[in-house]
């Protein structure tokens, strides 16, 4: 689950202290799918981040997958991330010096705790391969996959280490009508699998699948 | 497996980036092999030089005082009580006199066997110094003996070790004779002489006797141009021919350590004797000039060394402005800002490990390359190396763990800006 309380952040640029987020709170439970749609530039991506424990400078309080994120220290929100949240972008954000399969790994690389072989976590990567159809691309680069595929590659890493949280920026921007909406329907499945899904999105066709739809303008969430 | 993880992950990296990680390995490279290369040649003439000069650091030869005061009073001569008085200073642990025969030996002939090592009608002089048999230490060969054999007797002589190269090297290429042969132990040879004669006709004693001298052994602590027979020899043979006693020539003494040879050499200029320092000073200065130019060299290395550790520098830190998307990736993967750091050092460390192993591997494949173009090009001199390098398996070990250093320290700038980057701004 997410839950956000009073969060607040704003940036400097040279005119000064430019509010992006102001007191948000939010609510995503365990097998929900909440959209933020709102304008470019309304902080959708940078609420995704302290949502996602990526962005530690902001006001208020974040309680990610049941961890309080105040106080933690660098190490253990690192943590947190590799164990309960997982990161779906836009631009899919996959290795390019990497084959599929090996983009799919990077979590349990970074998995503190539990050591696994390398045989171990390549195995259970080729199976998040196999959940996304994607077994045939495994050894594959990105450049050499299509968009969708690249997408489900990059569903395939953010699934690997079995997150409570699922936090998606514009997941299908960059991907055609079809396989867009293959991308929305595997969101929905793994929502109604009990994780907690956020997405944020300005297609109304992603909104459509969601439990919940919240706006977010001039820094204030609403519905 | 998370250090083994992320090692992995630096490899990755580096696969990715194969042009920027071979131009780096490829300095890391080039100052291993300068290191290896320089260090090898600087230990090897270091050896060889010592073979040259094997001054042992703990000896310090003692002669008769100059004319001083205490040289007056007789405090300056070398005899029998001087040499107890010289074994009992502190800090020494052994004296051992020497005394330079003072009738003349000559030989017209060469040792039983040894026709072609002698020019026909060549009468040698033989310079003779008497020592005391514990100065040569085990230098006697096995079961021989180096001692008086009395009137008539076989009289056993000790050479130095460093006269058969020059010998080899110098002498016989001089009188167009033969070189000793490889390998060929002169150990137990007879030379026939005579005593009492000398080729400077007004030198030659009244009474002229025929012997035989026995080389013994060899050893590095007779004078290089002397042969050495027992101290009793030669006292009888100055007895034999009426030379009075004028004391010692000369006293070996053995200090305990090293660092007591300072204090040691006051205290003998304090009874009022002489310190020969021109061995200890040739092998000083030997040493002196071979050490600054090793040091040079590697000094050069360790600059190759700096200059790869700032290419690294330089080359990861583009390398990781390039890639802070990727890094913001990793990080919303799950890696702390310390996995970043170390996965930019490993990256430096293996490119660094990679650079050294090849280094290595070159500078050691150049070695018997250029002992061969020295062969070439060098003219045979005494003591000249099979090999001018010296191959200690620490160096190896050396040439591998500089470069990683290096490349480490090239990478800790490129690391903590790494360390540095924010992943939500990085990926927005």
């Amino acid at each position: 689950m997410i839950r956000l309380r009073g969060v607040t952040k704003s940036f400097r640029d040279a005119g000064g202290e430019v509010p992006v987020l102001r007191g948000v709170d939010l609510d995503v439970a365990a097998g929900e799918m909440v959209a933020i749609v709102g304008p470019s530039g309304s902080g959708k991506s940078t609420l995704l981040y302290v949502a996602g424990a990526l962005d530690r400078d902001f006001q208020g309080e974040a309680v990610i997958a049941d961890v309080p994120l105040a106080g933690l220290a660098p190490a253990a929100r690192a943590d947190l991330r590799n164990r309960a949240v997982g990161f779906v972008f836009q631009s899919f954000n996959l290795l390019t010096g990497l084959s599929a399969i090996e983009n799919v790994m990077l979590p349990g690389l970074l998995r503190r705790g539990a050591p696994r072989s390398l045989a171990e976590i390549r195995a259970h990567a080729a199976d998040a391969l196999r959940q996304v159809a994607l077994s045939d691309k495994a050894e594959q680069p990105p450049a050499r996959l299509s968009g969708g595929e690249r997408q489900r590659v990059a569903i395939a890493r953010a699934l690997f280490a079995g997150p409570k949280v699922l936090l998606a920026d514009e997941p299908t921007g960059n991907l055609d009508a079809v396989t867009g909406e293959g991308i929305i329907r595997l969101f929905a499945e793994l929502a109604a699998a009990g994780l907690s899904v956020l997405v944020v999105t300005h297609e109304e066709r992603v909104s459509r699948a969601a439990s919940r739809v919240l706006h977010l303008a001039e820094g204030r969430l609403g519905s | 497996m998370r250090s083994r993880g992320l090692l992995w992950i630096a490899l990755a990296m580096l696969r990715a980036d194969r042009r920027g990680a071979l131009l780096d390995a490829a300095a890391a490279c080039v100052g291993a092999a300068a290191l290896v290369f320089f260090l090898a040649l600087g230990l090897g003439v270091s050896a060889s030089a010592r073979r040259m000069f094997p001054a042992d650091a703990r000896l310090v030869e003692v002669l008769p005082g100059n004319v001083t005061l205490g040289g007056v009073l007789g405090g300056g001569r070398l005899d029998d009580d001087a040499v107890r008085r010289l074994a009992a200073l502190p800090g020494a642990a052994a004296a051992w006199p020497r005394l330079s025969l003072r009738v003349p030996v000559a030989a017209s002939g060469p040792p039983a066997g040894m026709q072609y090592n002698w020019p026909p009608g060549m009468t040698l002089q033989v310079p003779v110094v008497g020592v005391a048999p514990e100065l040569l230490g085990g230098d006697v060969g096995a079961g021989l003996r180096f001692e008086d054999g009395g009137p008539g007797g076989t009289i056993p002589v000790v050479l130095s070790r460093r006269l058969l190269e020059i010998y080899d090297k110098t002498i016989a290429p001089a009188w167009g004779v033969r070189r000793l042969p490889a390998g060929l132990s002169i150990v137990g040879v007879e030379l026939p002489v005579r005593v009492g004669f000398s080729i400077v006709p007004q030198k030659t004693e009244d009474r002229i006797v025929e012997a035989r001298l026995k080389l013994v052994g060899l050893s590095d602590r007779v004078p290089i141009y002397q042969l050495a027979m027992p101290l009793q020899t030669v006292r009888r043979l100055h007895a034999e021919y009426g030379k009075p006693d004028q004391g010692f020539t000369q006293v070996t003494l053995l200090a305990a350590s090293p660092d007591a040879v300072p204090a040691l050499t006051a205290a003998v200029r304090r009874m009022g004797l002489s310190v020969d320092e021109g061995e200890r000073a040739s092998a000083e200065r030997v040493g002196t000039v071979v050490a600054v130019t090793t040091g040079a060299l590697v000094f050069l290395a360790g600059v190759m060394c700096a200059l790869a550790a700032l290419a690294i520098a330089r080359s990861l830190s583009a390398s990781v402005r390039g890639r802070v998307k990727e890094i913001a990736v990793l990080q919303a993967l799950g890696a702390a800002p310390s996995d970043v750091r170390g996965v930019v050092l490993a990256e430096g460390a293996l490119v660094g490990l990679a650079g050294g192993l090849v280094g290595v591997a070159l500078a050691i494949a150049a070695m018997p390359l250029a002992d061969r173009a020295a062969a070439a090009l060098l003219p045979d001199f005494p003591f000249r190396p099979e090999t001018f390098f010296a191959r200690p398996a620490w160096l190896a070990l050396l040439g591998l763990a500089v470069p990683v250093l290096a490349a480490v320290l090239g990478a800790l700038a490129p690391a903590a800006l790494a360390a540095r980057v924010d992943p939500a701004r990085a990926l927005s």
